[in-house]
């Protein structure tokens, strides 16, 4: 009962949602999450409830795959990292608030001391530890070696590799071209942008959180809902045919699932107004046009007046516009997805001819 | 803590933290090599060395118990005699020792002047040849003098060396005579020990010596292992590698160490022998040698891969197997392997991929039963298999069925349970299946039935039969059903165990023929089969009219009245008319044209054409030749020919998940119950799985399962076929011919079949043997005989029928024969030239042995119990006969014909002494001479036809 409740409900729709609300209420009560108990029961439940779903043996052999233990690992260092550093931070802006600096500023913690030994020896027994590490998972864990090559008898369900899937899970969503090529391209560019956009000094060299709300909200946003999330559904979620399995469903390759997906011309220009789908691309794709654009350019205006204002004076209009369009781009995929989701739409813009869908 | 500036750390701590993490990192990297190292088929190999090792002990001890001891003592006391005796001459020895050693150092030193002079006069005669052609003649003379002194050094010193060669050779004469008595001593030492000391050296290589364990090191065991994985490169036969085909490697003897040596059998696998080592397969005698044809090939599996138990994707035979692997080996199913081992049950059906045009392949029993079976059960009718799709409509044909049979609702009872009527009914049941007995499918089926049997009898022609039915003795009719032969093909309701036992399903169980077949028609039947039905096979016997009256009554004699009772429901025009306007009237139209449709049909039309898309719908035509259904139609079945190759994903198992899922789990449950797979589904009326129920036997299944599995898609090179010769395609082509009229059912056919031959007590009183026909007749008298049958045998009761043969089929069959047994296709008519005194020889012989005791006919008017000699001539072949009077029961085992000239181990030997030099070949011949002088140049008068 609960486990069917739970395949139900981790279905992208509602556990989508449900994280990103998490992530937003994360992000609002810093002040819980930033601390040890926080921490510590979280990291507790997190465990009982992990031990609890091993117990179930679908599920037990989907996350026992060779190739999925890694994403495993990557959920325990992600948890970790990220709550440390918000810990870290809140710490700080406490101490900021009153009046004390961060804690790396104080005499004690800004004393200097050699590169050798100190660093370049700790390097050394992490780089050592790390080895050990990884041959003893290559002991246990062997590289699965699968058999010829079959064209015509491909695996199913394919997929890519792990870290790849947040990826491969965006093309459910997007034409390949976006999926495969705009989007990572983005990221790519986006990442190294954030140093260039990015000239807010405070936090260098310290943690906090209250000095980068808008920075680290936004990143974190991007890592964890866009990037390490669609991965675990890619990963745990995703079975033959790339169809939507609970965690404890089994995977039958025979499932069916009846999913019509239209586009918005479709939608508006024979759903709604009735009509056939005029000849002229351009006519017929107006609506998609006018979304698109009035998505990419029309809403700066807005965004701008309602809360961009003062970054734009402290960024300079360069730095301001150009993330401004990272930000957009990034947010369309959320946007796409809940389209989806809601109204079964294809594609916004659908210009084959042109091989061009949004 | 002690902290320098500028140190976060203490550096004794750091140093002790990287003293920890270096150990453990090498004890992790040692533990990585030995998780390498060791390997689970290492184990085994060891493990078989200890076999190996216990084999060969207890064959010296074997082989040390069977010495005679006294025999050694004397040899050992013989030595040490032989010993005392060269020491006397041991001053003599000496010296001859002496001067061979000093012959031997001039032999040496003659060798190397030889080989100086040779290559000097070879060099000095390419630079005179050089020199003439640069036209440098002075030189050229020079060089020729040089040449020619360094070339007659090089005779002089050959001559020498074979002058010393020679004394070399009288000393040792001399030295071989003095020690000739130890020499001998030796000899016979090394003839009692001589097998036991071959096994003890081969013991040694059992030890595991510490060189052993050196070899077989980590790290060093790259150099030169003897525990290693041992594997065949099959050039022959290949492995799809999807963009390449490649040989296929196999390298199961890595742990399957003794499988090709014989003397493991008592063994656990895998360290046993190959159970059929030396005939099958893996022996180097077998027929097919591990080295050529690897183990992969036959019984399929990931050869190359030794990694553990499960990697070659071994498949167990049954639950019980698997529960015991599961244990033993940890086994699970296979991931991902399209072609894992077949279950030892299944091997056979490997054969088909290389002899693929051999109608029955030697060895393989189950194979050749499971190929009867698809051939008797009309397989290949529905479904496309090549290879078979010569073979002929399995059912009789139906166009005049109604003038055959008593009543129209027979049929319709018939259709929807044939084994209701006879349980042992090749004809399938269609209907009252799991699937289709819901009450509205039911409804609609008998709808279909009622319409079939219309179009049935409606479009029947009439038949009028050759004679009536005057009733008749039917214990009498037993008595012949049971000795002219009917039993090589049909078995019958009520006959003698023994004769039933036969068990030949050519023809139909012959059961309740009073309650389904027009008297009248049974008479004419049997009397002439092809005058109802021209191509049946179905031969005549060439019965009297009294004979098949009391056949026929005999058969009449059975009932079944059970079944005569029941009463077809009535045909419901309204389920017929739904039928006709949702299957199949809308299929390309809607509701409205098709409703249009059916009003412009009358009743009758409307029957009939639900009667024709019936038979379309449920492939009656496949079998049986229907009015209206002539011409090349569809298979209605999907093709078989890779069935052994389709993807295990591409079996729909339905709701079905008791039925395990692989290839033979699918094809077993298929055969048994193939309507299954619908059962839990939601289908409609049309969409129904239409494949009907056989009612097939457990054993039965698993024939045709390996038959099917064996139907795989690989691709063999033609070198690695088994490719038949000119003769031996001829004698295929001559046996397919000899299957469809189930010749196999009387007789042996080198080997094959003969299950009525078997059932006689004294085999020569049944169908004969047919051991390399084509060898024993001349070629024109078959096909004369096989056309108008004549007596050969008098006192035998079994009857050689006359078949309809097509003329082509005559052909093929007696060319079959004739090339099989590679042999011309006409003889010669003998002529008999005697040598002197040869004839005389022959008649002594033949009084001697008293031919004409049984060979009587034309002799003397005793009851023959043998062939008439005097149509020998121009029946059988003169080797043959030779051949046969040499050994006849290496061609009839049973027959009762005395091997004269056999002396009981197979060698000849004369049978007449003091009569033709005692030479048995000539006596034999003299014989062959006088039978074929005597011999007729006419034939026998044919029995008489019935016409």
């Amino acid at each position: 009962m609960i486990k069917e409740a739970i395949n139900y409900l981790s279905s992208p729709l509602f556990s989508f949602t449900a994280f990103i609300i998490l992530f937003a209420l994360a992000m609002k009560r810093i002040d819980i999450v930033g601390t040890k108990k926080f921490g510590w029961g979280l990291l507790i439940f997190v465990l009982v409830v992990f031990v609890w779903m091993v117990s179930d043996p679908v599920f037990f052999t989907i996350i026992s795959l060779p190739d999925n233990v890694p994403i495993i690992i990557l959920n325990g260092l992600v948890f970790w990292s990220t709550w440390y550093a918000l810990y870290r931070g809140h710490q700080n802006d406490l101490r900021i608030e009153a009046g004390e600096g961060p804690i790396e500023g104080t005499p004690e913690n800004r004393e200097k001391v050699w590169a050798w030994p100190n660093l370049v020896y700790t390097e050394l027994f992490a780089g050592i530890l790390c080895t050990i590490f990884l041959i003893v998972w290559a002991i246990f864990l062997k590289a699965p070696l699968e058999e010829p090559a079959n064209p015509t008898w491909a695996p199913n369900p394919a997929k890519a590799p792990w870290y790849f899937l947040g990826l491969q899970e965006m093309l459910v969503y997007f034409d390949p071209w976006m999926a495969g090529v705009v989007l990572p391209g983005l990221i790519l560019v986006g990442l190294i942008a954030i140093p260039f956009i990015d000239v807010n000094p405070k936090g260098n060299g310290y943690y906090t959180f209250k000095e980068r709300k808008f920075a680290i909200t936004g990143f974190l946003f991007g890592w964890l809902a866009l990037w390490v999330f669609l991965i675990q559904v890619g990963t745990f979620l995703r079975g033959p045919n790339w169809t939507f399995y609970g965690p404890f469903e089994y995977w039958d390759a025979h499932k069916v699932v009846a999913e019509n997906n239209i586009n918005l011309s479709e939608i508006i220009w024979i759903k709604m107004l009735n009509m056939g789908l005029p000849k002229n691309i351009f006519v017929r794709e107006i609506f998609g046009l006018i979304a698109t654009f009035g998505y990419m350019f029309g809403t700066i205006p807005l965004i701008t007046k309602k809360w961009g204002q003062s970054y734009l004076e402290r960024m300079g209009a360069i730095r301001y516009y150009i993330m401004l369009a990272l930000i957009l781009g990034m947010m369309s995929l959320p946007i796409k997805m809940y389209l989806r989701w809601f109204f079964d739409l294809k594609y916004i813009l659908a210009m084959p001819e042109f091989e061009l869908n949004l | 803590m002690k902290r320098e500036p500028g140190m976060a750390y203490d550096t004794n701590v750091l140093n002790k933290i990287f003293a920890v993490i270096s150990v453990c990192f090498l004890l992790v990297v040692i533990w990585m090599v030995f998780d390498d190292y060791i390997r689970p088929w290492k184990a085994v190999q060891v493990k078989a060395l200890d076999i190996e090792k216990q084999k060969t002990q207890e064959k010296i001890k074997e082989i040390e118990g069977s010495i005679d001891s006294e025999k050694l003592k004397e040899v050992k006391a013989n030595i040490v005699a032989a010993e005392k005796e060269i020491e006397g001459r041991k001053a003599e020895l000496d010296k001859l020792n002496e001067e061979k050693a000093e012959i031997q150092r001039k032999i040496y030193v003659q060798n190397m002047v030889n080989g100086v002079n040779g290559s000097q006069a070879a060099a000095y005669q390419f630079k005179y040849e050089h020199a003439l052609v640069e036209k440098h003649f002075d030189d050229a003379k020079k060089l020729k003098v040089t040449f020619q002194d360094y070339k007659k050094k090089e005779i002089e010193g050959k001559d020498n060396l074979k002058g010393l060669q020679a004394s070399e050779g009288k000393v040792d004469e001399k030295i071989k005579q003095l020690v000739a008595s130890r020499t001998e001593a030796e000899r016979q030492l090394k003839e009692l020990m001589g097998s036991r000391d071959l096994l003890l050296q081969a013991m040694t290589l059992t030890e595991k010596t510490p060189i052993w364990a050196m070899r077989n090191a980590p790290f060093i065991d790259y150099l030169d292992p003897t525990i290693k994985i041992r594997q065949y490169v099959v050039q022959n036969v290949t492995d799809d590698r999807y963009f390449q085909h490649v040989p296929k490697i196999d390298r199961c003897t890595t742990c399957h160490v003794f499988i090709d040596k014989a003397g493991y059998e008592d063994q656990e696998n895998p360290y046993k022998t190959h159970p059929k080592v030396d005939s099958l397969a893996v022996g180097v005698n077998s027929a097919h040698p591990v080295k050529e044809f690897g183990c992969t090939s036959c019984h399929g599996g990931v050869g190359d891969r030794v990694n553990d138990f499960n990697s070659p994707a071994h498949i167990p035979q049954n639950e019980e197997q698997a529960k015991v692997w599961k244990e033993k080996y940890h086994w699970h199913e296979p991931h991902k392997v399209p072609q894992p081992m077949l279950p030892l049950q299944y091997t056979e059906g490997m054969c088909i991929k290389c002899h693929k045009d051999e109608e029955r392949i030697p060895m393989a029993e189950k194979l050749n039963h499971g190929r009867e079976l698809v051939e008797n059960y009309g397989c290949y009718a529905c479904h496309k298999i090549e290879g078979w799709q010569h073979l002929e409509k399995p059912g009789p044909a139906l166009s005049k069925v109604t003038s055959k049979v008593l009543s129209k609702d027979w049929i319709k009872n018939w259709i929807w349970a044939p084994q209701a009527f006879n349980p042992e009914s090749r004809m399938p049941q269609f209907f009252d299946q799991p699937n289709n007995s819901a009450p509205e499918f039911r409804a609609r089926n008998q709808a279909e039935v009622n319409a079939m049997a219309e179009y049935i009898v409606k479009s029947n022609t009439s038949y009028k039969p050759i004679q009536k039915f005057a009733g008749g003795n039917s214990a009498n009719g037993k008595d012949l059903i049971q000795t002219i032969g009917c039993v090589g093909c049909h078995t019958v309701e009520g006959l003698d165990e023994q004769w039933n036992k036969v068990g030949q399903k050519a023809g139909p169980y012959l059961t309740g023929l009073g309650s389904k077949v027009d008297p009248d028609w049974l008479v004419s039947w049997l009397k002439q089969p092809s005058h109802y039905d021209p191509t049946t096979i179905m031969p005549s016997f060439r019965l009297t009219d009294k004979e098949a009256n009391d056949i026929a009554s005999y058969l009449l004699s059975f009932k079944n009245e059970q079944f005569a009772s029941l009463k077809f429901p009535e045909l419901d025009p309204k389920v017929r008319d739904q039928i006709l306007i949702e299957d199949y009237f809308s299929a390309f139209e809607t509701i409205e044209a098709a409703k249009a449709k059916l009003s412009k049909l009358s009743e009758d039309e409307r029957t009939m054409e639900l009667g024709r898309r019936s038979i379309n719908k449920y492939g009656c035509y496949s079998c049986h030749n229907i009015p209206g259904f002539e011409g090349d139609l569809p298979q209605i079945g999907p093709e078989l020919t890779k069935e052994g190759s389709k993807p295990v994903e591409q079996f729909g198992f339905g709701q079905q998940t008791h039925v395990p899922h692989t290839r033979h789990g699918w094809l077993t449950q298929h055969l048994k119950s193939p309507r299954i797979w619908d059962v839990g589904v939601p289908k409609q009326f049309k969409d129904l799985n239409k494949m009907p129920n056989f009612y097939l036997n457990d054993q039965e299944v698993e024939s045709m399962v390996l038959v099917l599995l064996g139907q795989v898609a690989d691709r063999i090179p033609l070198a690695g076929q088994r490719r038949l010769s000119a003769g031996e395609k001829q004698y295929q082509e001559g046996m397919k011919v000899a299957n469809k009229y189930n010749c196999y059912g009387c007789h042996k056919i080198d080997g094959v079949g003969g299950a009525l031959s078997e059932a006689f007590e004294d085999q020569n009183y049944g169908p004969p043997y047919l051991t390399r026909q084509g060898f024993r007749t001349q070629t024109d008298w078959l096909f004369d005989f096989l056309q108008n049958v004549h007596p050969i045998r008098p006192y035998v009761k079994v009857r050689m029928p006359t078949f309809p043969f097509k003329h082509s089929e005559l052909n093929k069959l007696v060319s079959g024969f004739q090339g099989g047994a590679n042999q011309v296709t006409f003889e010669e008519n003998p002529k008999i030239e005697w040598e002197p005194g040869e004839k005389a020889a022959a008649q002594r012989i033949w009084e001697e042995m008293a031919c004409a005791t049984c060979h009587t006919l034309g002799f003397n008017s005793d009851a023959p119990q043998a062939p008439d000699l005097h149509y020998a001539k121009k029946r059988l072949r003169g080797e043959w006969m030779e051949s046969w009077i040499a050994n006849p029961q290496s061609y009839l085992p049973y027959t009762s014909m005395p091997a004269f000239w056999d002396d009981g181990e197979g060698k000849l030997y004369p049978a007449v002494d003091g009569v033709l030099d005692n030479d048995p070949k000539r006596q034999i011949r003299a014989v062959r001479k006088l039978i074929q002088e005597f011999g007729y140049d006419t034939k026998p008068k044919p029995f008489p036809e019935n016409k």
